[in-house]
């Protein structure tokens, strides 16, 4: 069962051609934050998670051949569309909209408030080949490139593993990239958002987050609440070396919290946050 | 509300290396109805040619692959005997199929179960298999026995798509249960009209899904011809061996330890949150039947 096809649904709609090569669109379904289980199942909350509003999904038949089916979800901002795309970077870099990737059959797109997923169901040469196509269709014909979140910008330069950043709302999400705790305790609750990176540190990875809250109030009780369930043996040096002889390093900036998890050292975990901070404050002197 | 202790990442650190941290940790962690010392038995049968070239099941192929395992369960000689162990002729069993059109239960498992549940003594007009029309099904609404059947896969928030979490089409909301990605699923098998009705379950692992892409969350890339059932009457117990199969199949195909995520807790937490049955490797006799070459565990 399927929603009524609304003006911002037709407006998507406009988007996707009606035919790639020999194969032929069928009738579209739309889907919005609650009807999206009947079409995916449980998978909706992935995309509940980053805000979306709308799906138009539309299958491709061609006799004889792998249906192919896109999904074009309308994320609300250009942030959650990056978000969602950041949550599988698995595949090669197809040169789609303002980022992409291809694999096994599946190209994934976002552009502006727009996340694109263009599905064979089998893969070919010819299957991919208009997979690719149809991506590079609907990018085109999205108008206007969107800005990604502001909080990229307090990620140092240095060591960065630009195919690694990651960016949610939830614990859940959170979690799936690189598990902290059973509960909420950075107090993200959907209202926070957050960049999950990357780094190479003493031959390992080191995991660097930064949240942002909607207020200093909220980010100082997440603070809190991290710094007592997570490293409460830290005390007020912020700084612990854990079981596994890496090292977990926080702060708060204003309405931001800082972590660096994972540390092959002292000096690097506090080196992060430094270089984090100065980010911040040189943004906030703009 | 349930208040309990935050688990951390550093709590793992503590207990165990890092590396079982997203896949298998918790099963350190004891719990399960079984008395501690005493195994549940798993059952694992496989055949190379349960599925044709086409990638069908062969009907009386997966009728003989059931039967051993069946009576391999029960300890049982013939399927018959096996299943008068299961399911009384006055029982109204309903068969939980599981309809995904990417990877369903299949036509030929549900009609291997009904004709077992049929030479059993139940009359045809109690016995139905359904997913989701279950909670309309008048035979589901009276059912006072349940086989549960579903096909082995990763899942996009669960983890993994779980015998436990086949139930989920017994509750008319099942977003309600999506919380901390699935962690409480096992908590709709202690609903009225669930608890204590399960006598089988089977969890399909002729051609499971080892690893899932986009919204849809398959690819005919990440599934791989197994060719098996896993059948136990503990579906914790019957979860925990299929998580480990397509664990191994990922360290294969990937060729590093690439954990399922999120992680399928929720089998888990069946265990030592739900007490469901148990999903720690060193509780579960695993009983392998048939074609063993590739069988990962």
């Amino acid at each position: 069962m399927t929603a009524q096809i609304r003006p911002a649904a037709g407006r998507m709609a406009s988007f996707i051609p009606k035919a790639v090569g020999s194969w032929l669109a069928e009738a579209d379904h739309v889907y919005d934050a609650e009807t999206i289980f009947q079409y995916i199942d449980g998978a909706g909350e992935v995309y509940r998670s980053y805000n979306m509003k709308l799906l138009v999904s539309r299958r491709f038949h061609k006799d004889g051949r792998p249906d192919i089916v896109v999904d074009l979800f309308d994320m609300g901002s250009s942030a959650d569309a990056y978000g969602v795309f950041t949550h599988d970077l698995d595949g090669e870099n197809a040169g789609i909209g303002q980022e992409s990737t291809y694999k096994a059959g599946l190209l994934s797109f976002w552009k502006d408030r727009y996340f694109g997923s263009v599905y064979s169901e089998e893969e070919t040469k010819e299957s991919k080949d208009a997979v690719v196509e149809l991506g590079r269709r609907i990018a085109a014909a999205i108008p206007k490139e969107g800005p990604k979140p502001k909080l990229l910008a307090y990620l140092p330069a240095e060591g960065l593993d630009a195919g690694g950043v990651r960016y949610f709302h939830n614990y859940s999400i959170l979690n799936f990239h690189f598990f902290v705790a059973d509960k909420d305790i950075l107090l993200l609750e959907q209202t926070a958002s957050a960049v999950l990176a990357t780094y190479a540190s003493a031959g390992k990875k080191s995991y660097l987050l930064v949240v942002g809250y909607p207020d200093e109030a909220k980010a100082a009780r997440a603070f809190e609440s991290f710094s007592k369930n997570y490293m409460p043996d830290a005390k007020k040096s912020g700084i612990v070396r854990t079981e596994d002889k890496r090292w977990t390093a926080s702060a708060k900036a204003g309405n931001i919290v800082i972590v660096v998890f994972n540390a092959g050292s002292d000096q690097f975990a506090m080196n992060q946050l430094a270089s984090v901070q100065e980010l911040i404050e040189a943004a906030g002197k703009k | 509300m349930m208040i309990r202790k935050v688990i951390t990442r550093r709590d793992f650190l503590k207990s165990a290396s890092i590396a079982p941290l997203a896949g298998a940790f918790i099963p350190a962690l004891k719990g399960g109805q079984t008395d501690p010392g005493q195994k549940v038995r798993v059952v694992l049968v496989r055949d190379p040619y349960a599925l044709d070239a086409a990638g069908t099941p062969r009907a009386e192929t997966i009728q003989r692959m059931l039967d051993e395992a069946v009576c391999e369960l029960l300890g049982e000689r013939d399927p018959a005997s096996a299943w008068k162990k299961l399911i009384r002729p006055d029982d109204v069993v309903g068969i939980k199929t599981n309809t995904w059109g990417k990877l369903p239960t299949t036509t030929q498992v549900e009609q291997a179960i009904r004709r077992r549940v049929l030479d059993a003594g139940v009359s045809e007009d109690k016995v139905s298999i359904d997913d989701r029309g279950i909670l309309r099904n008048p035979v589901f609404q009276n059912a006072t026995a349940l086989i549960n059947a579903r096909p082995a896969r990763t899942h996009h928030w669960a983890g993994m798509g779980s015998c436990i979490k086949n139930y989920i089409t017994f509750v008319p909301k099942p977003s309600d249960y999506h919380g901390d990605t699935c962690a409480d699923l096992a908590s709709i098998w202690t609903l009225p009209h669930v608890k204590g009705r399960t006598r089988l379950n089977i969890l399909v692992m002729l051609k499971p899904l080892f690893h899932g892409i986009g919204p849809s969350h398959f690819s005919k890339e990440y599934t791989w011809e197994y060719m098996g059932l896993i059948v136990s009457r503990d579906p914790v117990a019957a979860d925990a061996t299929g998580l480990r199969v397509l664990q191994a199949r990922r360290r294969e195909y990937f060729k590093e330890d690439r954990p399922l995520q999120p992680t399928p807790h929720h089998i888990f937490l069946a265990d030592t949150r739900h007490h469901l049955g148990v999903s720690g490797e060193d509780r579960i006799e695993l009983v392998k039947l048939g074609w063993k070459e590739g069988v990962l565990v």
